[in-house]
């Protein structure tokens, strides 16, 4: 159980997918500027990894180990995950037309969202079990929107922030990137 | 071959991927830490959107537009797997210190936005000067990165195991914030802001 | 008809075809590296073991074991290590002199933050457990003869409990096999 703790920890705030393995960084500078769009979005990849990091297990395990053919992964991976946005997106469609219209248009930047395929490579090379996938894929997802969260809200406030004409919009919110990834050094302590 | 050249110099300033166009900072930012790395990274990358120009421009005429979009992820997927085998087999300690970055490749934006944007509507030469021109333009945007990085982050430079200069005062004391994470950020934000200033960056 | 249903399926075959293309490029250069890369892999456990055992003339692997012999003398047996350091899995190479005695650690691979828990593969670090004894294999603030690297004690201490456990489950397995 610690072991799973230390895990979910690890993954959601020290080695924080955003702030410092600087993945899924598109969502981070481009959505990110109100709450509310930030809680969407990072509900939506969440659930992408959560499935995403079941479905490359069962591919792990019963395809590519057994034939031996764990080169073809990039490939498997990213094309497992691709069709798993749309069948969600589809799902999600059919079953609750409200979650649609709150998630439905981030679905499909989720393919090319580096966090997600990030997190299937990080388990594949942590050679984690299932469970230990799906516990590192759910804190993943939960690190991913505490940061998109978090930098929403900062973003809100630089929005009428009177910063130098040069420095407005992606320098100063990188600037804000290096400050979150200073706090979240505070968490190195945790493990 | 004026148009190669046009095609080829675009991509190094005026359309800089990184500077200007503000795509692909994942790998930008992660291995960045050292010019080592900077250069692995950027050899890697410009394999394969050369190859995946090539092949997309090539097959521009025949693909069907309803499957366009998996095709190419095939298409860059698969040279991604040929330079992460390659690296692994070759230059193994590269290999590890890009770690999962290399294969990340394949969902840079920078690559499936050239094959989307530029390859699948112009003919192959064009695509392969936009390739190099790109290409070179993100090695420049990383080598500045990571010359900065590393040299303020451990207080030298070293180029594949030839240490190349040692920094007084910061090669006893380095600070060694510049290779961490929050580092990346600083730096790359700061080039931003001194890009634009200069006017080679476009406001948003 | 005929000419408007393939027309139709025109799209699924294309894509069909793309993929085994991709398929049939990668089993090539798969083929082409693998031995490559396995050549690699086992060249650099053989450079770290001569960098450890400098007298070593040949070495044998059984049982995840490497026994290390000098001109037909067994001089000290190796293993691999894994550890849980901050940035993910420290592969370790743990070389010991007999079975009280460990005779030096080499770091295979690691992935810690660079200038704080990458020190880790300096001398520095490493010589600290050469020629140690196997029961003080702990950092000194729990009670060893380890010198943890300033501001990286998570990574000092996955190594040092990485070898410790890793090196008293080889030596219960050499037991029971006696």
């Amino acid at each position: 159980m610690s072991e799973l703790i230390s895990i979910f920890l690890s993954v959601a705030v020290i080695n924080n997918l955003i702030i410092s393995k600087f993945l899924g960084l598109c969502p981070f500078f481009g959505v990110s500027k109100k709450i509310g769009n930030a809680l969407s979005m990072g509900i939506a990849v969440t659930l992408v990894m959560l499935v995403a990091s079941i479905a490359t297990w069962f591919i792990n395990n019963l395809i590519l180990i057994p034939f031996e053919i764990e080169y073809m992964n990039i490939i498997m991976y990213i094309l497992v995950i691709a069709a798993l946005v749309q069948i969600i997106e589809l799902f999600i469609k059919r079953t609750n037309l409200s979650l649609y219209n709150a998630l439905g248009i981030y679905l499909p930047l989720i393919t090319t969202n580096c966090a997600v395929l990030g997190i299937t490579l990080i388990n594949a090379q942590e050679s984690y079990g299932l469970l230990e996938s799906i516990v590192s894929s759910l804190g993943g997802g939960v690190g991913f929107l505490l940061v998109l969260v978090i930098m929403s809200g900062i973003r809100e406030k630089l929005e009428i922030a009177d910063a130098p004409s040069s420095m407005r919009g992606l320098p100063v919110a990188m600037l804000v990137g290096a400050m979150l990834g200073l706090t979240f050094f505070g968490f190195g302590g945790m493990i | 071959m004026s148009g190669f050249r046009k095609e080829f110099i675009k991509g190094i300033i005026i359309s800089n991927p990184l500077f200007v166009l503000a795509l692909g900072f994942c790998p930008a930012l992660a291995v960045s830490t050292s010019v080592d790395n900077a250069i692995g990274m950027s050899v890697g990358v410009a394999f394969v959107l050369l190859g995946s120009n090539i092949i997309v421009s090539a097959i521009r005429k025949s693909v069907p537009n309803i499957v366009r979009i998996p095709v190419f992820i095939v298409i860059i997927a698969t040279f991604v797997t040929v330079v992460n085998l390659i690296f692994h087999a070759f230059v193994p300690a590269l290999y590890e210190s890009l770690g999962i970055y290399l294969p990340l490749i394949v969902v840079n934006c920078i690559i499936l936005g050239r094959a989307e944007a530029f390859a699948s509507k112009n003919p192959i030469t064009s695509s392969i000067a936009d390739a190099l021109g790109v290409s070179i333009g993100f090695f420049l945007a990383l080598l500045i990165i990571s010359l900065i990085r590393e040299m303020l982050g451990t207080g030298s430079l070293s180029l594949f195991g030839y240490n190349l200069l040692t920094l007084p005062v910061l090669g006893d004391n380095p600070m060694i914030l510049f290779i961490l994470p929050p580092g990346a950020f600083l730096v790359m934000g700061l080039l931003l802001a001194l890009f634009r200033r200069m006017g080679v960056m476009k406001g948003e | 008809m005929k000419a408007r249903t393939l027309r139709e399926f025109f799209p699924i075959i294309f894509i069909t075809l793309v993929v085994f293309l991709a398929v049939a490029l990668l089993s090539v250069t798969y083929s082409i590296t693998k031995d490559e890369i396995k050549t690699q892999e086992e060249l650099k456990i053989q450079r770290l073991l001569e960098e450890m055992f400098p007298e070593m003339s040949e070495y044998t692997l059984k049982n995840e074991v490497y026994t290390v012999y000098s001109k037909g003398d067994t001089v000290g047996y190796a293993f691999v290590a894994t550890g849980k350091g901050y940035g993910g899995t420290i592969d370790i190479l743990v070389g010991l002199k007999n079975e009280t005695t460990v005779k030096g650690i080499k770091i295979i691979s690691q992935q810690e933050t660079p200038g704080l828990g990458n020190k880790i593969l300096e001398s520095d670090f490493t010589s600290n457990f050469t020629t140690l004894d196997i029961n003080n294999i702990f950092l000194k603030r729990d009670g060893g003869s380890i010198d943890a690297i300033t501001g990286a004690t998570i990574s000092s201490r996955a190594v040092t409990d990485a070898v410790r456990t890793t090196i008293l489950e080889k030596l219960e397995a050499l037991k029971e096999s006696k």
